[in-house]
């Protein structure tokens, strides 16, 4: 049954319509206007003189997050008429909302960065300050040009780094005992020994969090870092394909070391450091000897043991050599934090970088994250017995390369992490690690 | 106007035993009560989870809390951050739950009770609001807000929280309205309400349930809403409860029985609400049109 | 009739049969009432159209204002995006045209992600439908703790989905709070993989879905049935019909659109499903583990991966692939309502 309509009706209501749609429309139309496109941000410098400066950083809770408004009250101090505004943002979400806040035209003057690809991704958006000038002399000597470079793409710096991060694996030193293990394993087979050792006491010999992918993926980097040479791995962060037979060999044997099963079960599903439950907590509760970390992990660690005090008797070995792979000796992988200036920036920016450089913040830097600086001078404040260890064979090191999710951008690294993780569910094998990344720019 | 011309009702059955009834019932009140228990296991982890620490957590997590450790619980209750995230999260919900039944009921009336072109339409332009995932529009509209000036404020965040609410609202609704019949509206208009009258004096206590349901719905999106006070509140004061998880998240790593605890405070108001006004999805149309 | 219009609900519920559908009115006598009670309704209000032209403007206007500003338009600008290889810094201006939407439809892991979606959404309606329309049957009677029943039955849709991804994950990680529980009961034998094993994990997330959502489902449902009027069940009743066939004949069919329209809502939502499968199983154990859904692999895929673009391009195919299933569910909605869905419900 049709509906009745008056033809009058018709008409008021089509018009009625009209009226609705026509207003509707006038207002998208005048947003349109004001949101297509961001305006260029203001610089934050008033009239008087008067800088404020606004700070992005990752720690929303304790030590670090007093450490950073500590040293920001110093700035000032330092520096009258400069105020610096912080705000601590969860780290999952920094990413997000920085990329939003990018878009905006209205981003922080100084932000967490990490170097690498993703960093150059926001250079080549032209975002970020070129600091290649601003750097003090006093900086680039403290922090040395290897750690420099992290930051640095096409020959120009755009950031100071605040904190190196090498990795190797963790472990609690009871458990060796325990197990009878008389020293670190120093190769790859000496390791598989002591997994073995250790499974037969009933304690799981190595802990992953696989569930957040790049645990999983760090066993990758490194068997890659023993199977292929500096100079293979530098190609491959230019070009962002994996042609060298080097990265088929780090699959392979990462494939074979998988074999031995010497992760703890339910790898898949436990996270690396979110909380209770993850591979940190088994470590930090003797529920796994071992793991396979950056700098950061004592910190972690000592938040899960039951007193919430660092673990007594955790101490550190660099990753075992691989036979027959390209891979200088020593060599270590390891991240770099640090932070940027956003390319609207004041420049008192560039100076409160140079000033987070300085020995003394440095050194305090080192106590609230319980890390290792990035500057040399600073490197006397590492006290806790893992860190030192660490330190000493990143100063030996021949080289240190960056994470290779960092190094070869979000996209590649991504797929990568991905494929990795795969392989560990027993999915995938090492040629499809290599595809995934040769194919992942197709998505991107 | 036909209405129900045929109900089909099978031929009366024998009566059943008295007894036979009975146990039919136990059986149900059986049944109810261990789908209840298992529907609630989960929340009283959760709940119980926030007395443990997070080594105890860790070591065995299917276990009691040994230690009471209630300073988890304690903290959370006497921080003014609390409480200032509580007030805000509160004054963002009400505000969104009010506007949204105001504007999605008055809607949802005109969708279903006039008859103008271009009513599907604007039916099918509310609905496709369903289906697009937001992670990817909020990039553009963190500009939009930010351009009108409302990033950092609660203003910015009720009035997109009441846009994406207001498709499920007006879905829900306009069946709802749909159903009063038009002898109602025939009847006001009659001894002299204009529609509008009739919108205000009847249509609103008729559909009740549904404008309980609806706003039901809208406080309780509001209350959990993460994503969108992430991206445009950047002062810890204005912050919302589910941001306050973050002071419990650190770069490297998460306390996780203080999560809980802070989650399991957090839900209560929200329950709250909902206890309060679901004893009113009650009534409607229930003897609307009697004699 | 123009066909585009009838694609909507409305056409065929309101302004047809009205009464019949969401139930609420008592059996008036027929004869002559349709085409007069029609043409009274049509009547509108004294006054000019002016006066209905501006009721309009005045009702719709300010939702639909709203919502074209802070939805549609987001939306539509995050779309054009889809064109683009973009990074997600600066402006964007690698225009590829379609190259993403091609990837995207050739890739088998969408392909996996969509199958998955369409599980979801075809269990999530077997399992929660006929244990919601149990549940509110039994709360709409006058029972003892009536009250208090709802309001736990409702507690999991309460709280926040963030919370009940990390809650699950601690109690379902292998080594988590259910496998100790089970071997705590010497049910060892029991304890599996709950997450990471592909034949188990699309189960256990239709467990948790299930026991997040029941909840919105009964509430639905109690509101529908508050339009049925007891008058019906008594005359029923009185005639000897037993509870059971009241339910099946009177009350089930009457409350036909709610059900109809919670089922759209919950197939649409299907669709849609992120944050449990995320903070659940994370992203990448999402595609092992077969849980991964059309959204989670937009994330990862998109700004995760660094490339905005193409997760925009996810996005659009997401929606336009809802929009599909929902201009079909209401075209057969449509022929269900034409059809007399109220007697008997058979059909």
């Amino acid at each position: 049954m049709g509906e009745v309509r008056l033809d009058e009706e018709n008409g008021n209501h089509m018009n009625g319509k009209k009226l609705l749609a026509g207003s509707a429309g006038l207002v998208v139309a005048a947003l349109a206007l004001s949101a297509c496109g961001a305006g260029a941000g203001d610089s934050s410098a008033g009239s008087d003189g008067n800088v404020t400066l606004t700070m992005w950083h990752n720690s929303t809770t304790g030590p670090g997050k007093a450490y950073w408004k500590d040293t920001a009250a110093a700035f000032e101090e330092a520096n009258p008429g400069v105020t610096v505004e912080i705000q601590s943002i969860q780290n999952e979400e920094m990413d997000g909302k920085l990329q939003t806040a990018l878009n905006s035209g209205d981003a922080p003057d100084i932000f967490m960065s990490r170097g690498g690809g993703k960093l150059a991704d926001v250079v080549e958006a032209g975002q970020v300050m070129d600091l290649t000038d601003g750097l003090s002399e006093a900086t680039k000597t403290a922090l040395g040009d290897a750690v420099l470079s992290a930051f640095a793409i096409d020959g120009k710096n755009y950031g100071v780094p605040t904190a190196v991060l090498p990795s190797g694996i963790y472990y609690a030193s009871d458990l060796f005992e325990a197990a009878g293990v008389a020293a670190p394993p120093a190769t790859i087979d000496e390791l598989e020994t002591v997994a073995a050792d250790i499974k037969e006491t009933g304690v799981a010999p190595i802990a992953v969090g696989a569930k957040d992918a790049w645990p999983a993926a760090h066993w990758y980097y490194n068997f890659a870092l023993r199977a292929c040479s500096k100079e293979t791995m530098d190609e491959a962060a230019e070009t962002r394909s994996f042609d060298d037979p080097c990265w088929l060999k780090a699959g392979e044997d990462l494939q074979s070391f998988l074999e031995t099963e010497p992760f703890n079960e339910g790898f898949l599903t436990t996270t690396a450091q979110q909380g209770a439950g993850s591979s940190a907590g088994m470590i930090a509760n003797h529920q796994a000897a071992m793991e396979l970390m950056g700098a950061w992990n004592p910190g972690v660690i000592a938040s899960l043991t039951p007193d919430q005090k660092p673990l007594p008797d955790l101490l550190w070995f660099p990753f075992p050599e691989v036979p027959g792979g390209d891979g200088g000796e020593g060599a270590m992988m390891g991240g770099v934090d640090g932070y940027s200036c956003w390319v609207n920036a004041p420049k008192e920016c560039v100076d409160f970088l140079n000033f987070t450089a300085e020995k003394e913040n440095q050194e305090a830097y080192a106590t609230a994250f319980v890390t290792v600086p990035a500057s040399k001078e600073a490197q006397a404040a590492v006290t806790d017995p893992a860190l030192q260890e660490i330190l000493k064979a990143y100063n030996e090191a021949p080289y240190v390369m960056v994470w290779l999710d960092t190094l070869f951008g979000q996209n590649i690294g991504n797929a990568l992490n991905v494929a990795v993780v795969d392989m560990f569910a027993g999915g995938g094998d090492a040629q499809a690690i290599v595809d995934a990344v040769n194919d992942a720019a197709a998505k991107s | 106007m036909a209405v129900i011309d045929t109900i089909e009702i099978p031929p009366p059955r024998e009566h059943e035993a008295p007894g036979q009834r009975r146990s039919g019932q136990v059986l149900i009140y059986l049944v109810a009560l261990v789908l209840i228990g298992l529907m609630l296991a989960p929340v009283a982890y959760i709940i119980l989870g926030g007395f443990r620490s997070n080594a105890d957590i860790t070591v065995d997590p299917s276990g009691f809390p040994s230690v009471w450790h209630w300073e988890n619980y304690a903290d959370v209750l006497v921080s003014p951050v609390f409480w200032q995230q509580v007030g805000n999260s509160t004054i963002a919900a009400v505000a969104t739950t009010v506007l949204v039944v105001a504007l999605g009921l008055m809607a949802a009336f005109a969708l279903s009770r006039y008859s103008f072109r271009g009513r599907g339409l604007i039916y099918a332009i509310f609905t496709a609001g369903l289906m697009f995932p937001m992670t990817v529009a909020i990039t553009p509209l963190y500009i939009l807000v930010r351009n009108l000036g409302l990033t950092n404020s609660l203003v910015g965040v009720i009035i997109p929280q009441i846009a994406f609410a207001l498709p499920i609202t007006i879905i829900i609704l306009v069946p709802f309205l749909a159903a009063i019949p038009h002898e109602l509206q025939e009847a006001a208009s009659i001894d002299g309400c204009s529609r509008l009258g009739f919108f205000w004096r009847m249509v609103i206590p008729l559909s009740m349930p549904g404008v309980i349901t609806v706003g039901i719905l809208a406080f309780i999106a509001s209350w959990n809403s993460y994503m969108l006070p992430l991206f445009l509140l950047s002062t810890e004061s204005t912050f919302t409860l589910p941001l306050g998880t973050q002071a419990f998240a650190s770069q490297y790593s998460v306390d996780t029985a203080r999560v809980l605890a802070f989650t399991s405070l957090s839900m209560i108001p929200a329950l709250v609400f909902f206890s309060l006004f679901e004893r009113r999805i009650v009534g409607g149309l229930t003897g609307a049109v009697k004699g | 009739m123009a066909s585009a219009r009838d694609t909507s609900p409305l056409t065929g519920d309101a302004a047809r049969t009205p009464v019949a559908d969401g139930g609420g009115a008592q059996p008036l006598p027929p004869s002559g009432q349709p085409a007069v009670g029609r043409r009274t309704n049509a009547r509108r209000p004294r006054g000019t159209g002016m006066g209905s032209r501006l009721e309009l403007a005045i009702l719709i206007g300010p939702a639909l204002i709203v919502f074209l500003a802070f939805v549609i338009f987001p939306v539509v600008i995050a779309a054009y995006y889809g064109f683009f290889s973009w990074s997600g810094f600066g402006p964007a201006v690698d225009f590829v045209g379609l190259r993403n939407y091609i990837v995207i439809l050739t890739d088998p892991a969408f392909h996996e992600a969509l199958g998955h979606n369409i599980f979801i959404a075809v269990m999530s309606l077997v399992l929660q439908g006929p244990i919601a329309l149990g549940l509110a049957l039994l709360l709409n009677r006058k029972l003892r703790y009536q009250s208090i029943i709802r309001v736990l039955i409702f507690v999991p849709y309460v709280i926040s989905e963030v919370v009940v991804g990390v809650g699950w994950s601690l109690m379902l990680q292998t080594n988590g709070a259910l496998n100790g529980l089970l071997n705590r009961l010497g049910l060892g034998a029991l304890a599996s993989d709950w997450l990471s094993d592909p034949a188990v994990a699309i189960w256990t997330l239709m467990v948790i879905i299930t026991w997040k959502y029941i909840g919105f489902a009964v509430i639905l449902f109690l509101a529908g049935l508050q339009g049925i009027p007891d008058e019906l069940s008594e005359a029923a009743a009185i005639d000897g019909a037993s509870y059971w066939q009241v339910q099946r004949h009177i009350v089930l069919p009457l409350l036909g659109p709610t059900i109809r329209i919670w089922a759209f809502l919950s197939i649409i939502g299907a669709l849609q499903l992120f944050d449990l499968v995320w903070i659940i199983w994370g992203q990448y154990v999402a595609s092992t583990a077969g849980t991964s859904t059309m959204a989670t692999y937009m994330v990862a895929n998109g700004r995760n991966a660094g490339s905005l673009g193409y997760g925009s391009a996810v996005a659009v195919v997401m929606f336009l692939i809802s929009l599909v299933v929902a201009l079909l569910y209401q075209r057969f909605l449509l022929r269900r309502d034409t059809a007399g869905a109220v007697t008997g419900g058979k059909r």
